[in-house]
């Protein structure tokens, strides 16, 4: 949907006002985003709603040479509103405390890389009927399996174009679009009558690389292996993470003890471990914002700094590199920007995301990592996460099988997990050569040696 | 009451046209409108990290046909995107009705025309911006005076002013003047290489008075003293063993680990444990679960304002109920909203709740809550020879279609012969639901709720839950060592 105003002018009317307004020079920065998406979902294996929407607005940051910063945000984008949100933003940064570390707000920049892939016409112009055909595969899967009794999932689209202002003349502005579909199926066993769930989903920027088959049938295939679960005995044995258990154990947490906040406010357990061997040679991430057609690309970041490519970890080794900020973050650090300034919408400051963060695959294929396991754990996932100020972990194993030698077996019931996420990095000691992409995480199948394990059988 | 001029878009002419629209063409439409003001206040370590101010207006529009839904978001409130939105909810309901195998009528319910606002003893609107940012610091140096321990704290104050007006093909109109406020703090310490962190909220429906009460000037010093009690806390060992849950753990329990159970929509979409369970035993006789989000209970647990979980009407226009849940050890009801209600062939008992007036209305629960028993406390801790007392909660999670649960405990003291001793940390409990409701061995008289925010299908709202102490026999206890 067009609205009838001019973002630039809008731009230029709110820059004056605060000109006008503020006693003293100040930084400025206008973030306005415009989408509009186009949702099915599927409910009991059938379809049940179909949505459209659309949401545009526009956020102010100001901030004094103190560097004490007011926010405000609307959807409205009239001029009396306008004027309302660029006096209420002046009058939240008059109360709001100084901040010495804040050092500026991002400079304009000369170039930004080329990135492809991450704009789908399809998607942009696509009708609601456009996205029946995956609609119809996912409930067909289910439909025709004996043991699946019901679904849920859908399809999401979205299509969003961005700009970005601010006093020291940076103007950027991008478009992007992205797709998603997801497969959550329960089934039952026809003997026991115990049930048990299943989950997939993708993402991609381009329609046509969904796969609505696949993902029906993976969730499937998950649901029964979890079917008719077992109480074991405590134990001390290997564990092989899938890729949605690296997602949880390895990516997520680091992900999130990289960030630069949380680094500087001192909340994370990699603290003081930079430039320091802390994982076995298995142990490569990087986070890579520029990868032609990946769903964690961009050209710029929530600030409008041009993305990059980074390595984190290398052989174990948590890199000087391996940090994630945005300009605030950067500025107290005294380091260049990484391009990682993430804005959910424009009804938020700045934080910080990874962008692609990918653990790099090993060249074992998962049938060797598993054929060398006598007695050990398949681990899918947990609803638990670890703690990232201490990196301890302990929690119930939602989906997971016994492997016993080397072959998968009875599926877990009530059994927990501990360990401290540095022990697990030091003992992994196989990365398979299969992976799998979840949205802007990349992940392997992963061996951990020696892992706690709590069961419910005394 | 007056109605902001956003909203008066929605007028008697507009209501007209849109049932000329639908006429032949859709069983049941509802129009939510939204327009809200709010604060956030966001401080780290006595700095502001956000001071933030937003105005929003959005509008959901939904439209029904034999089964099938459609919905239509928009954020401009002007009568011709409404009609505009209004054809399309139309036609995507037509195209959901194509497409689905469930087929059903919306039960039709009488118009319920009415006017609802929340009282404030002082209006939030009212108050200074710099009054409110002199509550988060205050409560930000309570904190880090406390104790040379503390390392970061984080005060985050929410206020909002909700202007609502929802209208339907059962000529309801419901106009509502809800404002709401939510103080948090959460406070890290460190010893010894060790990072500890605690963290609290209190909510309500009101005015700025919610600051003012004990709880809420509490609260940082809550969260202090707790970050700096867990530094000198044991690890937990793992093991069976005989568990007494606090009011606070009690609630979670109740909510997350059984509650989500009995929301209609996952029983229709066999993903729940309790289906098929209606007049069936699921607990021990001793139990007795309700949700009840009716407004003025605020008083019954010394609050000076409406409870965070609670409201007058749900977001489909039904008023709020108390519904009994587990009367006896039977379960008794499921919570419904209009769709699992007409599909199940009862009432609607108002838990049809969406986050905002741009998302479709799911079945959540309000105020879910454990009646009291006839123990006290001190006679609990007594008569258990060996076991947890487990206190708060950092986090649960569970898996509706088995009821296996685990929740992460905040504080776990050890009881060994009757007496409370030392302190464990990061506590795990897990089990299957239907077990645990079984093996409840003793309820306490003393009743408390707390609140917070809970999250289904990408939606949040605000819940409260609560009850007294519990002791449950046999329950799976985990921690690191």
């Amino acid at each position: 949907m067009e609205n009838d105003y001019d973002i630039y002018n809008v731009a230029n009317h709110v820059f004056k006002l605060i000109d006008e307004g503020a006693n003293e020079l100040i930084r400025a920065e206008i973030f306005y985003e415009k989408n509009n998406y186009i949702n099915i979902d599927i409910e009991e294996n059938s379809v049940k709603n179909s949505e459209i929407g659309e949401d545009h607005g526009l956020g102010l940051r100001v901030i004094d040479k103190k560097g004490a910063l007011g926010f405000a945000f609307s959807n409205k984008i009239e001029k009396k509103t306008i004027e309302e949100i660029c006096k209420t933003a002046l009058k939240m940064m008059n109360v709001s405390t100084p901040d010495p570390d804040f050092y500026d707000l991002p400079n304009s920049y000369q170039k930004y890389p080329n990135v492809n892939g991450l704009f789908d016409k399809n998607l942009k112009e696509m009708q609601l009927e456009d996205s029946l055909g995956y609609i119809n595969t996912l409930i067909e899967v289910c439909e025709q399996d004996e043991l699946a009794i019901s679904q849920s999932g859908g399809f999401l689209s979205n299509y969003s174009k961005t700009y970005i202002f601010n006093s020291n003349g940076l103007e950027i502005t991008g478009k992007e679009t992205s797709c998603s579909i997801s497969s959550h199926i329960i089934v039952k066993d026809k003997v026991s009558n115990e049930t048990s769930f299943g989950y997939e989903w993708q993402s991609e920027r381009n329609l046509n690389h969904l796969n609505a088959f696949k993902i029906a049938n993976t969730a499937l295939e998950e649901a029964k292996r979890n079917l008719n679960r077992k109480k074991i005995s405590n134990m001390r044995c290997p564990i092989i993470l899938t890729p949605k258990g690296t997602l949880q154990l390895i990516l997520r947490p680091i992900a999130s003890a990289i960030n630069g906040e949380t680094f500087q406010y001192k909340r994370s357990f990699l603290v003081d471990k930079r430039n320091q061997v802390i994982g076995s040679e298995y142990l490569n991430i990087d986070d890579k914002g520029i990868v032609d057609g990946a769903v964690g690309s961009a050209i710029f970041d929530g600030e409008g700094v041009p993305c990059k490519n980074k390595k984190v970890f290398e052989s174990g080794e948590f890199l000087e590199t391996g940090l994630l900020h945005n300009s605030y973050t950067a500025g107290k650090e005294g380091v260049e920007s990484t391009g990682n300034a993430s804005r959910s919408s424009y009804s938020s400051i700045p934080s910080i995301s990874t962008t692609n963060f990918i653990m790099q695959n090993g060249e074992m294929s998962i049938e060797e990592i598993r054929e060398d396991v006598k007695e050990g754990i398949l681990f899918d996932y947990t609803g638990d996460s670890p703690n990232i100020s201490t990196g301890d972990f302990s929690g119930l194993i939602l989906h997971g099988n016994l492997i016993v030698n080397g072959e998968i077996k009875d599926p877990l019931n009530e059994t927990m997990v501990g360990i401290n996420l540095l022990d697990l990095f030091k003992n992994i000691d196989a990365v398979s050569r299969e992976f799998k992409i979840y949205g802007s995480l990349q992940a392997p199948y992963v061996r951990v040696k020696d892992v706690q394990i709590i069961g419910a059988v005394s | 009451m007056d109605i902001v001029d956003d909203l008066k878009e929605i007028d008697d002419k507009l209501i007209k046209e849109l049932n000329s629209i639908a006429k032949d063409k859709t069983e049941f439409w509802d129009i939510r409108t939204g327009v809200s003001r709010g604060t956030t206040l966001d401080f780290t370590d006595s700095k502001s990290k956000e001071i933030s101010s937003h105005y929003i207006t959005e509008c959901g529009i939904r439209a029904f046909n034999n089964g099938g839904w459609g919905f239509c978001v928009l954020k401009d409130l002007n009568k011709k995107s409404i009609i505009k939105g209004f054809q399309k909810a139309v036609k995507l309901a037509r195209l959901s009705e194509s497409l689905c195998k469930n087929k059903f009528k919306i039960a039709p319910r009488d118009p319920l025309i009415q006017e609802f606002k929340t009282s404030s003893k002082r209006n939030l609107e009212e108050v200074d911006i710099e009054e409110k940012i002199n509550l988060v610091k205050y409560h930000e140096k309570i904190a880090s005076d406390y104790s040379s321990k503390i390392k970061n704290t984080h005060t985050l104050y929410i206020d909002g002013h909700v202007n609502n007006l929802l209208v339907n093909s059962f000529n309801s109109y419901v106009f509502q003047d809800l404002s709401f406020l939510r103080l948090f703090s959460k406070v890290y310490t460190q010893e010894n290489g060790s990072i500890q962190r605690s963290a609290n909220t209190i909510g309500g429906l009101g005015g700025f008075e919610i600051t003012k009460t004990e709880k809420a000037e509490n609260l940082s010093t809550k969260s202090a003293k707790e970050a700096v009690d867990l530094l000198r806390a044991k690890s937990p060992i793992g093991g069976k063993l005989t568990v007494i849950t606090d009011p606070k753990l009690t609630g979670t329990l109740i909510h997350e680990a059984f509650g989500h159970g009995v929301e209609a929509d996952l029983v229709l979409n066999n993903d729940s444990l309790l289906k098929g369970k209606i007049g069936k035993q699921v607990a021990s006789e001793k139990v007795n679960i309700i949700d009840n989000p009716t407004m003025g209970q605020g008083k019954k647990f010394n609050m000076p304002y409406e409870l965070f979980g609670c409201y007058f009407v749900d977001d489909e226009g039904i008023p709020s109920q108390k519904t009994t849940i587990i009367e006896k050890g039977i379960l008794k009801n499921y919570l419904h909203n209009l769709e699992t209600s007409s599909r199940m062939g009862t009432l609607s008992n108002g838990h049809g709740r969406a986050s905002s007036s741009s998302s479709r209305p799911q079945v959540r629960m309000g105020f879910t809550f454990l009646e009291p028993g006839d123990w006290n406390n001190e006679e609990i801790i007594e008569d258990t020879k060996n076991g947890i007392l487990c206190e708060d909660f950092q986090y649960g999670y569970t898996d509706p279609s088995t009821g296996n649960f685990q929740f992460k405990c905040k504080f776990s003291y050890k009881i060994e012969n009757g007496e409370k001793k030392e302190l464990m940390r990061d506590v795990s409990l897990s089990g299957m639901i239907l077990e645990v409701l079984n093996k409840i061995s003793a309820i306490g008289k003393q009743t408390s709720y707390s609140d917070g925010i809970c999250g289904k299908g990408g939606q949040s709202v605000r819940v409260c839950d609560g009850g007294p102490h519990i002791r449950i026999e046999d329950i799976t206890v985990g921690g690191l060592n």
